[in-house]
């Protein structure tokens, strides 16, 4: 944990608000305690209340979520420096990232739901994976009960709460969103009023909470630009031995320099510790 | 884009990670590959000899430059020459057992091929040939070697031997022939010089000859002018001194008694008339005389008018001796002209033999070259000749060239070439380097990325996080199991490796 998560945590453990500062001047520290305030209603005890023991550590391995046992991991490492880095760029506020692979197959899902665990490890903080890959879904494999309502559903039905569609995993501090029902045409979906009235619902409904879009492919572009849209930053997972060059490069020029974060190499081959 | 030497030595070790299982597959395979070879490989034994080639001998210094030895240089080139040549080869064949399988001529010209590939002939040295055979029966390696080297000294000095003779009996008959030509020459020269003595005579005196005999004709020439123009000159006299003298004589003579009588007319007259008798006598005497005179005139004139002489003029001693005197001329002349003749005959006679000897000449100069040239080479023919004889002597008695095997050829005890070990360890070797070339050449000409720094040299986006794989407990326990089992397929691959050799060294393989 860096210095500044610490601090952060301590801060909030006191009752500080932790506000992006308004100047520019440029401060390296970029935050700064600006006030108190009273914490919202529905923060993180009550949210420890609804927690649920769903996956056990096997089940958590199994799926290829990390855990904070695992602190020596390299990759627990990784994402935890991953997660400092992000909360660096958000000064401290919440924010909606857009995880997209550069191809099929870089392992974008396995960043974006590892990431939401190392938002998770900070028991400051809380993290929400909504599954944006319509096409081809797979955050609803964390869940024993696949047929659970999700984002499509909601999307497409007026009457269904948002509660419905948030579900736990039996992470502290994770929940979920899994794509629900199959839609041959996301698009539409994604670029409906709706999703965006979403977007700003969860955002504002915990502010400690962090935001992580599963997303299609960058090769489905149209998909992307509609998420890219709504996030605040997007990371580009490329994979090692598959992705070429040209595509980082292209799919570098399709973000655009304003939202992106940065890339994320996945699977690097380094030989385990084996014990 | 191209990776930097540290770039690619830390990939390589995650790639060959990634790819662990091509890795040891290709390393397996190779090895498997070279084993194979080595196995498969033909065992070569290799003999060798060493002959000495001695030229050096108590002969050589005394016969310095009468006798021509080989040069030591041509010596391996002759060697290889002899060696492999149709006569030492086929006796090779048989001695080496190659012809009890009765082969064809086809197989019999492989086989030479094979021999000839597998012998070497190198000179060490100055005086020192090196006879290598290669073979893969240990035992046949060493008598070929053995039987290659004393074939080879034995064909050496018989062809020595031979071709000096030869040498010899082409001197011989080319001297026979140089010498039938110098007789031939010899018998023409003194052919051509007996039969021609003038041609003893030289130029010079020819040229003096002439010369003289054109002068006494010029100077005869000259006498007999002289003498023609005396004789014109002689001829006109003597026929004007018939004219006048001997008939003026005459007249003169009655003139003179005219005018005795004529005084002793006067006188008469004196003393006496005109018709005295004595007058009248004398006048008729007068008369006669007168007429005897007028007579004689036209006599004279009638006689120079025919041309002949008259008595009157032959009487007359001027006349007599002016005809001696052209007598005398006309027999001279007569002289002049049958000497000019004779010298003119001498002339052409002079000239013709001048003409002769000019040809003769010619001749003699050419016989007298053929000669010459045919001694000098007839002379040096002899001088080789001795020198040749020379050489076969000491050839025959073999002391010209010596050969002494410096290094008898012994049994090989240990192959040459390529060992098994060698295959094996350039399998080990090759087993490693191949796949790491593959990886390495991946590394740098795959599109896709496989280096973290390629990424950030090439994009402006940072590396937010390198994520390694997550293992999962059943995943590592697999790993450890894959890996296990991948160690222990090298490790087999090596201890079957370094059984097989060592069985090979043993010779229980």
């Amino acid at each position: 944990m860096s210095k500044i998560e610490k601090a952060l945590n301590r801060a909030r453990e006191s009752g500080l608000q932790v506000v992006p500062r308004a100047d520019t001047t440029g401060s390296a520290t970029g935050t700064s305690v600006v006030a108190y305030r009273t914490p919202h209603p529905e923060t993180i005890p009550r949210m420890a209340q609804n927690e649920v023991r769903m996956l056990g550590a096997g089940d958590l391995e199994q799926r290829g979520i990390i855990r904070p046992q695992h602190g020596e991991d390299p990759v627990v490492q990784v994402f935890r420096e991953l997660r400092t880095k992000i909360v660096q760029h958000s000064h401290g506020q919440n924010a909606i990232v857009l995880v997209a692979s550069v191809n099929e197959g870089c392992g974008g899902s396995f960043v974006s739901r590892n990431l939401a665990a190392a938002f998770a490890f900070d028991a400051g903080k809380t993290a929400l994976l909504i599954d944006c890959n319509l096409a081809d879904p797979s955050v609803h494999e964390l869940l024993p009960n696949a047929s659970v309502p999700g984002l499509a559903d909601y999307l497409e039905n007026p009457s269904l709460d948002v509660e419905k569609i948030i579900h736990p995993i039996g992470i502290a501090r994770y929940r979920l969103v899994t794509a629900g029902k199959r839609h041959e045409a996301p698009e539409e979906l994604l670029t409906s009023g709706k999703m965006k009235q979403l977007m700003d619902t969860v955002r504002r409904r915990y502010l400690e909470r962090f935001i992580i879009l599963d997303g299609p492919p960058m090769s489905r572009i149209a998909d992307n630009r509609t998420l890219a849209d709504l996030a605040d930053y997007v990371l580009i997972v490329a994979r090692y031995s598959q992705s070429t060059s040209a595509q980082i490069a292209s799919c570098i020029s399709a973000v655009g320099d304003k939202k992106l974060l940065g890339i994320v190499f996945n699977e690097e081959p380094r030989i385990p510790r084996i014990r | 884009m191209q990776l930097l030497p540290e770039q690619i030595a830390g990939a390589l070790v995650n790639e060959s990670f990634h790819s662990r299982r091509m890795v040891v597959a290709i390393f397996v395979i190779v090895n498997i590959l070279m084993l194979s070879v080595g196995l498969l490989w033909p065992k070569s034994y290799t003999a060798s000899t060493s002959i000495l080639v001695d030229e050096r001998n108590i002969i050589q210094p005394l016969m310095q430059g009468a006798a021509v030895a080989t040069d030591a240089l041509d010596r391996s080139k002759n060697a290889r020459e002899i060696i492999f040549g149709r006569k030492i080869m086929d006796t090779i064949l048989d001695y080496g057992g190659w012809l009890k399988a009765n082969p064809s001529v086809e197989e019999r010209e492989t086989l030479i091929d094979a021999i000839k590939k597998q012998t070497s002939i190198t000179p060490v040295g100055k005086n020192i040939l090196r006879i290598e055979y290669r073979d893969a029966d240990p035992d046949r390696a060493f008598r070929v070697t053995e039987k290659v080297a004393d074939l080879f000294m034995q064909e050496s000095i018989t062809a020595k031997a031979a071709e000096s003779r030869a040498a010899f009996a082409f001197i011989e008959q080319q001297t026979q022939e140089y010498q039938d030509k110098l007789t031939r020459a010899e018998e023409e020269l003194k052919e051509l010089r007996s039969s021609n003595v003038d041609a003893t005579t030289n130029e010079g005196q020819l040229a003096a000859k002439i010369t003289d005999i054109r002068a006494r004709i010029e100077t005869t020439t000259q006498e007999l002018r002289e003498a023609e123009a005396r004789e014109g000159s002689l001829q006109r006299q003597v026929s004007g001194e018939a004219e006048s003298t001997a008939d003026m004589f005459r007249e003169s003579q009655y003139r003179a008694r005219i005018g005795e009588l004529e005084s002793k007319l006067d006188t008469l007259r004196l003393s006496y008339l005109d018709t005295h008798p004595d007058i009248v006598q004398v006048k008729q005497q007068i008369q006669a005389l007168t007429d005897n005179l007028r007579a004689e005139r036209t006599r004279r004139e009638e006689a120079s008018r025919s041309g002949k002489t008259t008595e009157s003029a032959v009487s007359n001693p001027v006349y007599q001796q002016l005809r001696r005197e052209q007598s005398q001329n006309q027999s001279q002349i007569d002289a002049l002209a049958a000497r000019l003749g004779e010298l003119q005959r001498q002339l052409q006679t002079e000239i013709g033999r001048g003409k002769r000897i000019h040809s003769d000449d010619a001749r003699v100069a050419e016989l007298t070259r053929d000669y010459q040239i045919n001694r000098d080479i007839y002379q040096d023919l002899l001088r080789r000749r001795e020198n040749a004889r020379v050489s076969m002597n000491m050839d025959r008695e073999r002391q010209g060239l010596t050969f002494k095997i410096q290094e008898p050829a012994s049994l090989p005890l240990a192959p040459t070439g390529f060992r098994f070990w060698h295959f094996a360890a350039a399998g080990m070797v090759l087993g490693l380097l191949i796949p790491l070339g593959f990886l390495v050449a991946r590394l740098q000409f795959d599109p896709r990325v496989r280096v973290v720094s390629q990424i950030a040299a090439v994009h402006k986006a940072p590396i937010m996080a390198v994520v390694p794989h997550l293992w999962s407990p059943a995943e590592l326990k697999s790993l450890r199991l894959e890996l296990m089992l991948l160690a222990s397929v090298v490790l087999g691959t090596v201890g079957v490796s370094g059984i097989v050799s060592a069985m090979r060294s043993l010779k229980v393989l």
